[in-house]
C-alpha cells in the first residue's frame, strides 16, 4: 500500500454518516470467525503454516473476482503506523496489528467488507454499515460466507458448530454490533441503566475500539455474548430487541435536556467548539470528549455549520496513526498533539 | 489493605462465604487464607465441576497458583493441546481439540453460553446429515410419548420410521 492511500480524504463508508438512526449509531458491524480443518490455530501455527492460510485464502479472495474486488495488505510488510491507520479505520482488529508473523487483510474499496487472515482465528470476515443496517450488512456476509466456503470447506463440527480458537466464539462464530452516540445517557447518568439491562440478555456493551477497550466519548458498542445455542437470526434478534428501547431513551433524553437546560447545554457545546478552535496542543481523549458534544450540537441543530460525515471525519483524523500517516512519519505524541489541535481549528475555520 | 487475621501481610484473597442466605466476605492474605483451608488451589480442587470456566476469566494470581498444580490428561495427537493448556491460555490449538476433548467441553461450553448444541447455519455437504439428526430427535421424543399414552401401534409405526432414517446413513 503506497503512503498516498493513507493521505486521501476518501473515508469508508461506514464513516458517511449515512443509513437508519445515523444521528445515534455510528455503525452496524458483522464479523465471523472461520477456520481450515487442517492447520493449527494462530497460537500454536509456526510462520510457515501461516504463509499456507494466507495463500489459501488468496486463492479463495481470487475465486470471488469479478463480483468482489479485493485488495490485499500483508501487514508484515508495512510499518507500524499503516497498521494503526487500519486498525482506526476497523480495517483489522488490534490484535492482528500486533501479531507475529505472515498476516493479511482483503478489503474492498468501500472498506465495508474486510477479510483478516491469521488473527487468532484463521479468517475472520467483516462487513460494516454505516448507520443501523445490521441486517443489510447480515445478508451480505450470508453470501460472501457460502462463497468462501465453497472454496475453503471451513471446520465444522455437528455438536459445536464452526470451530474456533476461543471458546466464547464456538458455533456460529458471530459476533454482531452496533456502535452508538450516547452522550445524553452519559450526560444524565443513565448509561450504566442501560448496560445493565443488556448485560442482563447475554449482550455485551464495549468501548470504540471492540473487545477490551473502554467507552470513550460517549461512544459504546454493544454486541452479543453467546454464540452457541442461537441461530445467526436469533442473535440478530437479540441486538434488534433492545436497540431501538435504548436509541428512543436518548433522544427522549435530548429533547429534555433541550427543554429544561438549553442554555446549559448550549454553553457545553460552544465551549467544546471553541475550545477545537482555537486549542494549539490537545490530546486525542480531550478532542474526542469535545469532538462528542460537537457531534450531539450537530445532531440537535445546535451546530448548523457542519455535518455528520465532516464530524465523523474530524473523529477519524484526529487518531494517532491517521495524524503520523498525514505527516508522513512517526511523531512524538507532544507533537501529535500539536498536530492535532492545528488539524481541527483548520476544519472548523474552513466551516465557519 | 491488610489481612483482618493476623493484620500483616496484603491481602490477596477476598472470600464470599453465604451461610443462611447471609453474605460475609473475609479479606485474607496468602498465608492465613491457606491455613484456614481457604486456599484457591484447595477450593478449585474441591469444586472442580462448578470452576469450569477457562481461566483467563480469573486472576493472575490464580493461573500462577494452578500453572503449578500436575498437568495430566491427554494431548492433541495433532498440535499437542493438553486441556489443562487450554484451560491455562483460554485458545485451542487445533480444529481436532474440540474431538480430544469433547467430554469436558460439553460442560465448559453450557458454562459460557448456556447450551451446547449448535443451532445455526451448517456448510452445505453438512445440511442434509444435521436433518436427519435433528428428525430423529424429534422421532425419539415422539416414540416416548407414543409409549407412554399406549399408543402401540403409533409407536411401532414411529420405530419403522426411526429405523428406516438409520438405515440411510
Amino acid at each position: 500500500m503506497s503512503n498516498s492511500s493513507f493521505n486521501n480524504l476518501f473515508v469508508g463508508e461506514w464513516l458517511s454518516g449515512e443509513g437508519l438512526d445515523s444521528d445515534l449509531v455510528i455503525s452496524s458491524r458483522v464479523r465471523l470467525a472461520r477456520n481450515l480443518p487442517d492447520i493449527p490455530y494462530g497460537n500454536v501455527a509456526d510462520d510457515r503454516q501461516k504463509a499456507q492460510v494466507a495463500d489459501r485464502l488468496q486463492d479463495a479472495i481470487d475465486s470471488l473476482r469479478p463480483g468482489l474486488n479485493l485488495d490485499t495488505v500483508h501487514l508484515e510488510e508495512i510499518d507500524q503506523i499503516q497498521r494503526q491507520v487500519l486498525v482506526e479505520r476497523h480495517l483489522i482488529s488490534r490484535e492482528l496489528a500486533l501479531g507475529s508473523g505472515p498476516r493479511v487483510v482483503s478489503y474492498d474499496e468501500h472498506e465495508a467488507i474486510s477479510l483478516m487472515g491469521n488473527e487468532e482465528d484463521h479468517l475472520r470476515i467483516q462487513v460494516v454499515k454505516s448507520g443501523y443496517r445490521l441486517e443489510e450488512a447480515w445478508s451480505e456476509m450470508d453470501q460472501l460466507e457460502k462463497a468462501l466456503d465453497g472454496e475453503l470447506q471451513f471446520a465444522f463440527d455437528q455438536q459445536y458448530g464452526y470451530l474456533t480458537a476461543c471458546p466464547t466464539n464456538t458455533g456460529t462464530g458471530l459476533r454482531a454490533s452496533v456502535m452508538m452516540h450516547l452522550p445524553a445517557l452519559v450526560i444524565t447518568g443513565q448509561i450504566e441503566e442501560v448496560t445493565r439491562a443488556a448485560t442482563k440478555i447475554h449482550l455485551a456493551v464495549r468501548g470504540l475500539f471492540g473487545e477490551g477497550t473502554e467507552a470513550q466519548g460517549d461512544f459504546f458498542q454493544i454486541s452479543n455474548q453467546r454464540t452457541l445455542g442461537l441461530s445467526e437470526e436469533e442473535i440478530l434478534a437479540g441486538i434488534a430487541s433492545v436497540l431501538p428501547n435504548i436509541l428512543t431513551y436518548e433522544r427522549k433524553l435530548r429533547v429534555e435536556l433541550l427543554d429544561r437546560k438549553r442554555e446549559w447545554l448550549e454553553d457545553k457545546i460552544g465551549r467544546a467548539y471553541g475550545i477545537l478552535s482555537h486549542a494549539r496542543v490537545i490530546t486525542s481523549q480531550e478532542a474526542l470528549e469535545h469532538l462528542s458534544l460537537i457531534r450531539l450540537g450537530v445532531c440537535i441543530g445546535v451546530l448548523e455549520q457542519l455535518d455528520l460525515e465532516q464530524v465523523n471525519r474530524m473523529f477519524l483524523f484526529s487518531q494517532p496513526g491517521h495524524l503520523q500517516a498525514q505527516g508522513g512519519h512517526e511523531l512524538p505524541s507532544d507533537e501529535r498533539d500539536t498536530r492535532r489541535a492545528a488539524e481541527l481549528s483548520k476544519i472548523l475555520r474552513e466551516v465557519r | 489493605m491488610l489481612c483482618e487475621k493476623c493484620q500483616k501481610n496484603e491481602v490477596a484473597v477476598h472470600l464470599t462465604d453465604i451461610v443462611n442466605q447471609t453474605k460475609k466476605q473475609y479479606h485474607l492474605c496468602k498465608e492465613c487464607a491457606g491455613f484456614h483451608g481457604v486456599s484457591i488451589q484447595a477450593q478449585m480442587k474441591k469444586h472442580k465441576e462448578q470452576f469450569t470456566l477457562p481461566e483467563f476469566y480469573s486472576s493472575p494470581e490464580t493461573i500462577m497458583e494452578l500453572s503449578d498444580g500436575e498437568d495430566g490428561g491427554t494431548n492433541c495427537p495433532d498440535c499437542g493441546m493438553t486441556y489443562s493448556r487450554f484451560r491455562k491460555e483460554g485458545k485451542f490449538g487445533c480444529s481436532h481439540d474440540y474431538d480430544v476433548f469433547r467430554t469436558d467441553l460439553d460442560e465448559l461450553l453450557k458454562k459460557i453460553h448456556d447450551s451446547n448444541q449448535h443451532r445455526g447455519r451448517a456448510p452445505g455437504r453438512f445440511r442434509k446429515q444435521i436433518s436427519r439428526k435433528v428428525q430423529l430427535t424429534q422421532l425419539r421424543e415422539e416414540l416416548t410419548q407414543a409409549v407412554s399414552d399406549e399408543q402401540f401401534e403409533k409407536a411401532a409405526a414411529i420405530r419403522d420410521q426411526m429405523r428406516l432414517l438409520e438405515s440411510h446413513r
